[in-house]
């Protein structure tokens, strides 16, 4: 199928395909953020489903481990053991604490130089601890300026330290210390030392590697002060800090993170995981021990599902898209097909073959309508030519020509249907004896347009009658699929140029009246401006560029240009045949005589407008002989009926 | 009408006399079409015409089309009333006029 990019049908089909593909921006743009939004939901509701359990088991871990500590430093403080019953005690705790929660692997008392009972002098430490086949006690010392033991001394009260690798114990712990109270004999509370409860982390390791996370998710652990203790990949742990987290960390930065740790206790984020990949991450605050716990996805999953979701959306628009572009242009190309296929027909019948039939068209649309009031109009050609054929040409041609003109241009409103009570309009028609080209027109584009056109086709006879029938339909079709006057007039001109070989032209000016606003969107094309006869008898011409006559040019391009009418405001369209008329002396009657009658001219009647007209008219002409046709449309706007 | 021709060399010169109407055309016209073979330049002298109608017009775009594919043409001495016509029609965009 050839395109042509001049036609109709192509330049509707862009224009709706624009509009089109402005509403699928807009819907893509809000459908982008909106699977967005559902996916950051989505993984925040699984993070809180694996999470829970989880965070759960390690907080009842924690807690457990942190009240065995609360409730034994008070039993060595108040029973005041030493020596052998100490060491005894702590190892009889440790297997009975181990019975239930097997991750304590340690007890540890360390007591104030001097502080020990049993008068042992300096510093005193004991250790128990399972070392995997059984629980044994040991000496420990230089305990005085370690952190776990100085951060208790100072605070004295019980705190979680941060996990490390054991000195007995070569596996990750973590250890609760609560210090250790005696009462005197005076009744004053006295610190003594500290007993710390250590608890392996290393099963962490296992228990999170085996949380089953989909999307190539895992589960990451972190302490107090974002140490890694527990990740799949073992070699990070203990050795990376989660700070890496705020490095070209899209949306939020590290400190944000802290931040919201401390104050939503979970949430999402989207930054870089500890091996350097970009990543979406959920955490949870682990209120018993203030660590964290993330669940990372990497964000190439995270965004592949986005994509997938956002490659599906493309492709149904595509598609509706693709199917949309087929509907207009093949829509476009039924209303337009029919067009070229009656201008065809018309330039046959221009070049005197009458025997070419307009295809008949289904439907009562307006193209169907054009193309069987054309096919009567050439059967009457030809049934005419055929009847008359000893006729004298001329007289033949020039009477056909004028019954076309006179019968064909409706004589008043009811004809077109275009009466309210907005407006009121009158033509006259004067035909020359020899001439037939000139015709105005008026028809509705809907209940609040009325175009109004005046033209004057050059030449005489049957192609100055086919070629005015031609532009009188073309016009009138264009008019109802195109908004632009211009965009009319463009098209037309394209048209009639196109088939133009008897160099005819046409000189058309045509308005749109708006009857709700009085608003005119006019443009002239090689025609005499029509006059404005305000309300009060002032009158002045339209103003506005002529542009070029109709037909000349193929490429000629209209510009449209517009007007406001006042209500009680009219125009009168006239052809040149008025200007041009001559008294016996060969005087015109000219512009400004027909200014001048207007302006004298107080009837607002349209009718009597283009009475008066001719009146002045005939009385400067007298006796002459009319050269040429004289067409007259006076139009009175009177606007909607609450404003007059 | 009258019309009157003068050849100089490619130069040809048609100088009018009276109306160009739908009455007079025709005559001009059969001056014009098929016998501007050779001109390379075609001058209309306008200085004794004094109406020109569409049908004027007509014959003047037919010339246009035949000069401007061999040549050039320019219309002279166009008088007041003429010109406003080629105004009005938009002709003065696509015909010289002096």
């Amino acid at each position: 199928m050839k395109i042509n990019v001049q036609s109709l049908a192509f330049k509707q089909s862009v224009t709706v395909l624009v509009s089109i593909s402005i509403v699928f921006a807009i819907l893509f743009g809000l459908g982008g953020l909106r699977i967005n939004e559902k996916l950051s939901q989505m993984l925040l509701q699984k993070g809180e489903e694996i999470s829970r359990a989880n965070v759960a088991l390690i907080n009842n871990l924690f807690s457990s481990g942190k009240s065995i500590g609360e409730e034994l430093s008070v039993e060595i403080g108040t029973q005041n053991l030493g020596g052998e019953e100490l060491d005894e005690f702590l190892l009889h705790s440790l297997t009975g604490v181990r019975a239930t929660i097997p991750q304590v692997v340690a007890m540890v008392v360390a007591f104030e130089p001097g502080k020990a009972p049993g008068g042992v002098e300096g510093e005193y430490m004991r250790l128990a601890y399972y070392s995997g086949k059984e629980t044994s006690v040991i000496n420990g010392g230089d305990y005085g300026e370690t952190k776990w033991y100085k951060g208790t001394k100072d605070s004295l009260k019980g705190q979680w330290q941060e996990p490390f690798i054991g000195q007995f114990i070569k596996e990750p712990i973590v250890i609760y210390t609560t210090p250790i109270f005696r009462t005197d004999a005076s009744g004053q509370k006295e610190f003594v030392g500290v007993l710390c409860v250590d608890i392996s982390i290393a099963f962490l390791k296992d228990a999170i590697a085996s949380i089953p996370i989909s999307s190539s998710g895992y589960a990451v652990v972190l302490s107090a002060d974002n140490t890694i203790i527990a990740h799949p990949k073992n070699e990070l742990t203990f050795k990376s800090n989660f700070a890496s987290i705020s490095r070209s960390a899209s949306h939020k930065r590290l400190v944000e993170f802290e931040n919201a740790v401390d104050q939503m206790k979970h949430g999402l984020f989207l930054g870089t995981s500890v091996d350097g990949q970009d990543a979406a991450i959920y955490f949870t605050a682990m209120e018993s021990i203030n660590w964290k716990f993330l669940i990372v996805w990497p964000a190439e999953v995270f965004m592949e599902e986005q994509r997938s979701v956002g490659h599906m959306f493309a492709f149904i628009s595509l598609c509706g898209y693709f199917i949309l572009f087929v509907i207009v242009l093949v829509s476009m190309f039924r209303v337009s097909r029919p067009l070229k296929a009656i201008a065809a027909a018309a330039g046959k019948i221009g070049q005197g073959d009458f025997s070419a039939e307009i295809p008949a068209l289904p439907g009562d649309d307006e193209i169907s309508q054009l193309a069987k009031s054309f096919e009567d109009m050439r059967q009457s050609l030809q049934a005419y030519f055929e009847s008359e054929k000893s006729m004298d040409r001329v007289k033949r041609d020039l009477d056909f020509s004028r019954g076309i003109q006179v019968g064909l241009l409706p004589k008043d409103e009811s004809e077109e249907n275009t009466a309210d009570d907005r407006h009121a309009l009158a033509p006259l028609l004067l035909p020359a004896e020899d001439i037939g080209g000139d015709f105005y027109d008026f028809f509705k584009l809907d209940n609040d347009r009325l175009a109004i056109v005046i033209a004057d086709v050059s030449g005489k006879g049957v192609p100055a009658t086919l070629l005015m029938m031609v532009s009188r339909i073309v016009i009138r079709t264009l008019a109802m699929h195109v908004d632009s006057v211009s965009e009319i007039f463009n098209e037309t001109n394209y048209e009639l140029s196109r088939r133009n070989k008897d160099n005819l032209f046409v000189a058309m000016w045509m308005g749109v009246l708006n009857l709700k606003t009085g608003r005119v969107d006019y443009v002239s094309a090689g025609h005499r401006p029509p006059v404005i006869h305000h309300k009060d008898c002032s009158v002045e011409f339209v103003k506005g560029k002529p542009n070029l006559a109709m037909a000349v040019m193929e490429e000629s391009r209209y510009t449209q240009e517009s007007m406001t009418l006042a209500p009680g405001d009219s125009l009168f369209l006239y052809t040149d045949g008025i200007i041009e008329a001559e008294n016996s002396e060969g005087k015109p009657f000219g512009k400004f005589e027909l200014l001048k009658a207007l302006s004298e001219c107080c009837e607002h009647d349209p009718a009597e407008l283009c009475k008066f007209v001719k009146a002045r008219m005939d009385s400067f002409v007298g006796e002459a002989r009319q050269m040429d046709d004289i067409a007259m449309l006076a139009v009175r706007y009177d606007g909607e009926k609450d404003n007059r | 009408m009258q019309i009157v021709k003068t050849q100089q060399g490619g130069t040809l010169t048609i100088a009018l006399d009276g109306r160009l109407d739908s009455l007079t055309s025709p005559q001009l016209e059969s001056e014009i079409q098929g016998k501007l073979d050779g001109v390379a330049h075609l001058v209309i002298d306008f200085e004794k015409l004094a109406y020109i109608s569409s049908a004027g017009l007509r014959v003047m775009l037919v010339a246009q089309k035949i000069m401007s594919k061999q040549g050039d043409m320019v219309l002279k001495k166009v008088c007041q009333e003429v010109r406003e016509i080629f105004d009005v029609t938009g002709f003065s965009d696509i015909l010289t006029i002096e």
